[in-house]
């Protein structure tokens, strides 16, 4: 395969914006949370209070005011993550690079709070009340849209929406946009809007850490963990042909190595699958299909987030397919940032370039099913490789593998 | 990583307003009738337009829904009832091994979410069940379709508006040429929503009257809802299965306008991109093609800004090429218009005939399309069309297609 590099991360998050930001979150296992707002009434009494919302509230130096006031919250946070990315990759676009720059990006529920508002309008008003700027900014790629419209990027324009999951198919695609020729340098990513009332509903469903003994906190792999943090933000990387890059004289943050993705069909829609077994064999085909081989990965980056069965089909997933190997170790960045928030990938990137990552939050339990100790905060080996994994609530469950850059 | 040279489509399904198969999307289609009628399902009072192609009830020789399907929303039955239809026309079993699904939508089980808040805001939230949301996320039907027919994946929805369906069908080529999967069930599905409907009508993007796509009076879009489906493989697997393929989908392409968000290029340069590229994809020059299966949705913009891009191509010749619409019969399916109108684009190559663009009115003189109206118009069995999907946001897709033919 065309080696494919990783020259840029923008990401938006509760720690920060940029990667110095997630940097230091990561290694500081720092859990930034804030109160959601719960005086509309959609939570119920005993409801999950807090989140991981993105904490930047001044984008400015990335979007325009007047762009930003045409721009649902995802939008926005998209568009800075994306203009983040092209700057940390030192990339302007020269007259004719548009041409050859495509946009892959996820979302799992899309423009939530303009979505409810257009709504609510409907409901409340009828249905000729509904405005058109919350309408045209409802739709779920309204975000990839607006990038390609701020950073002039006529190739493809994908948005993926494939929950968890959603954030390693875009960059996946992204790299085969690439292979192929068919762009030049690809923005791919993740983006998610966390209103109130999407964290209700999570809540409803009981996904959410509720408060209560040691209070809201994600524990990935514990055998006491019981739901995540809903998390909001963007991560948007630049992908480029690791030969592009090369000439042009670009740090590579990481390189993609191969990608694989498989479902489990056994997952209700609002759950994980029992046949972890097939889903890991099918992953692990399919990567070694693409010519690289598992047993190099010296350390994986979980989508595990605290969810009782989402962990567990995803600790089921690794333990099947490292059966009769050690498993490398495991670091959970939702454990800190929030499910849904698309910057596990971007940690994923920096886990490739060797950055430290503290112990992990709230663990103190190894689940016996799983038997999986995520990362306790010693010292890790410099990576050659890492495995990124994602278990999506449904089903779909996607691996990428990136590499050390040389 | 293995790879396959052509590709084949071996077999198709479809939900529409003529009905919840293939051959009644065809036979509707060639018949030049409209199933644009009064909106049945929804409160339209105040509205710009009370027109809408809704999907008749289900016939009752279906199938009984299983515990997992009842909780399916109207879309994940459209997609489901179409990959039925699909897989059986391939032959393809329930469970076989290493097969995709490549989804394409906008709404999925959306309206159960408009129950859902409408509950919660007037404080009966507490007896509303949450089995509502179930088919909520985009990726419901997609994800119901694998699990019907027990595969294993990989399962990919892509939610960029109205050409969800055409690139979903593009990526399933991509994932087949990169031996990714052996199989790919690839299509979309939407249902009509409050949503939809109230945005578009407030975009007063909609005609009152059934769409006229390319007329000169054409004044807006008609809704629709369905489903459309196509198993694709490779040529030569098809073959060993002793399966014969339908047709063959010879490139996708796409692009961004990078324009406006809800207004097309109005010279239609991102349309054009998405066509050239799906050229280029396919090895082909613009004089093989012979007719043009179009977005034509029938707004004033977005007719004359993809005359503009197929002029832009084929020069002097696009005057000459056959065009053709679905959505004057069966309205505007969004997300899962591009999967539709290939299923259609397949059917006019297997049937050898390009069906009419139904609607009123005189072609607009500044379109000098040559339109299919009136009657179906005969085309060669190994021809090469083109299928066009022009999307909110500027994103586009084209697809290129062709008969069985030996000789490629």
């Amino acid at each position: 395969m065309t080696a494919v590099a990783i020259t840029g991360l923008g990401s938006v998050a509760s720690c920060g914006h940029g990667r110095g930001a997630l940097e230091l979150a990561l290694r500081e296992s720092r859990v930034d949370l804030v109160e959601i707002d719960r005086d509309r009434g959609f939570h119920l009494a005993a409801s999950a209070r807090h989140a991981a919302r993105a904490a930047v509230t001044d984008l400015s130096p990335w979007l325009a005011p007047a762009a930003s006031r045409r721009m649902s919250p995802p939008s926005r946070l998209a568009a800075a993550a994306a203009r983040m990315a092209l700057e940390d990759a030192n990339l302007a676009m020269s007259p004719g690079a548009e041409d050859r720059c495509a946009v892959f990006l996820a979302t799992g529920y899309g423009p939530s709070s303009y979505t409810e508002r257009i709504l609510e309008q409907v409901i409340r008003e009828g249905p000729s009340s509904a405005s058109p700027m919350l309408f045209t900014e409802s739709v779920a790629n309204a975000p990839a849209a607006q990038v390609a419209l701020l950073e002039r990027a006529t190739g493809a324009n994908v948005t993926v929406t494939q929950l968890e999951a959603g954030a390693l198919h875009a960059v996946a695609r992204g790299a085969q946009e690439l292979v192929s020729g068919r762009a030049d340098r690809v923005l791919a990513g993740a983006v998610e809007e966390l209103s109130p009332l999407l964290h209700a509903i999570l809540d409803r469903y009981h996904a959410l850490v509720r408060p209560g003994r040691g209070g809201e906190v994600a524990r990935p792999f514990d055998r006491r963990r019981s739901g995540y943090v809903a998390g909001e933000g963007a991560a948007v990387l630049v992908l480029e042909r690791a030969a592009d890059a090369a000439a042009r004289g670009a740090e590579t943050l990481a390189n993609l190595e191969g990608w694989s993705r498989a479902f489990d069909p056994s997952a209700p829609p609002s759950g994980w699958g029992e046949r972890p077994e097939r889903t890991a064999a099918a992953l692990k085909r399919r990567l070694e299909r693409a010519g690289f081989d598992l047993g190099t990965t010296d350390l994986i980056v979980s989508g595990a987030n605290g969810s009782r069965r989402g962990d567990r089909a995803a600790g089921l997933v690794l333990r099947s397919a490292f059966r009769g190997a050690t498993l490398p170790p495991v670091v959970t960045p939702a454990a800190m940032l929030g499910a849904f928030c698309g910057n596990t990938l971007g940690a994923a990137v920096l886990a490739a370039r060797g950055a430290g990552f503290g112990p992990t939050p709230g663990f103190e339990e190894i689940d016996p099913d799983l038997g999986i100790r995520p990362h306790d905060g010693s010292p890790l080996p410099l990576p050659r490789r890492v495995l990124v994994e994602s278990t999506a609530t449904g089903g779909a469950a996607v691996w990428l593998a990136l590499g050390r850059p040389a | 990583m293995a790879s396959c040279g052509r590709v084949a489509v071996t077999g198709l399904g479809a939900v529409s307003g003529f009905g919840w198969s293939a051959a009644e999307l065809w036979s509707g289609l060639l018949s030049g009738r409209t199933a644009i009628l009064p909106a049945a399902r929804f409160d339209t009072r105040g509205q710009r337009t009370h027109v809408v192609s809704e999907v008749p009830s289900l016939p009752s020789s279906f199938p009984p829904d299983s515990a997992r399907s009842r909780r399916h929303s109207r879309a994940d039955r459209f997609a489901v009832a179409a990959a039925r239809d699909a897989m059986a026309q391939a032959h393809l079993a329930p469970g076989t091994p290493e097969v995709g699904v490549f989804f394409g939508g906008s709404t999925a089980g959306i309206a159960g979410g408009e129950r859902f808040l409408e509950a919660l805001l007037s404080g009966s939230a507490g007896r509303v069940p949450l089995g509502l949301l179930a088919a909520q996320p985009l990726n419901a039907p997609g994800d119901a379709v694998a699990r019907a027919f027990d595969l294993d994946g990989p399962v990919e929805t892509v939610s960029s508006a109205c050409a969800s369906g055409s690139l979903a069908v593009g990526l399933a080529l991509r994932s087949l040429r990169a031996g990714e999967v052996d199989c790919a069930v690839a299509g979309g599905s939407d249902a009509l929503c409050s949503l939809t409907y109230s945005g578009f009508n407030a975009l007063r993007a909609v005609d009152p009257e059934p769409c006229r796509p390319f007329r000169a009076d054409r004044a807006g879009l008609s809704l629709g809802e369905g489903a459309g489906v196509l198993v694709l493989e490779p040529w030569e697997r098809a073959l060993e299965r002793g399966v014969r393929p339908l047709a063959e989908l010879l490139g996708a392409g796409a692009s961004c306008d990078a324009h406006h968000m809800t207004a097309p290029h109005p010279q239609g340069a991102g349309a054009a991109a998405a066509i050239r590229s799906a050229l280029e994809d396919a090895g082909l020059d613009p004089t093989a093609v012979d007719f043009v299966n179009a977005h034509g949705t029938g707004t004033p913009l977005n007719d004359l800004a993809e005359w503009h891009a197929l002029t832009a191509v084929f020069g002097e010749r696009a005057s000459e090429l056959p065009v053709t619409s679905t959505k004057g019969a069966i309205g505007h399916l969004l997300g899962s218009a591009g999967a539709i109108e290939a299923v259609a684009t397949v059917q006019s190559l297997l049937a050898g005939l390009i069906h009419p663009t139904s609607g009123e009115g005189p072609v607009d003189p500044a379109i000098g399309v040559d339109l299919v109206l009136g009657a179906p118009r005969e085309v060669g069995r190994d021809a090469v069309a083109l299928s066009t999907s022009l999307a909110f946001g500027g994103a586009n897709a084209a697809l290129i297609l062709a008969g069985w033919s030996d000789r490629r």
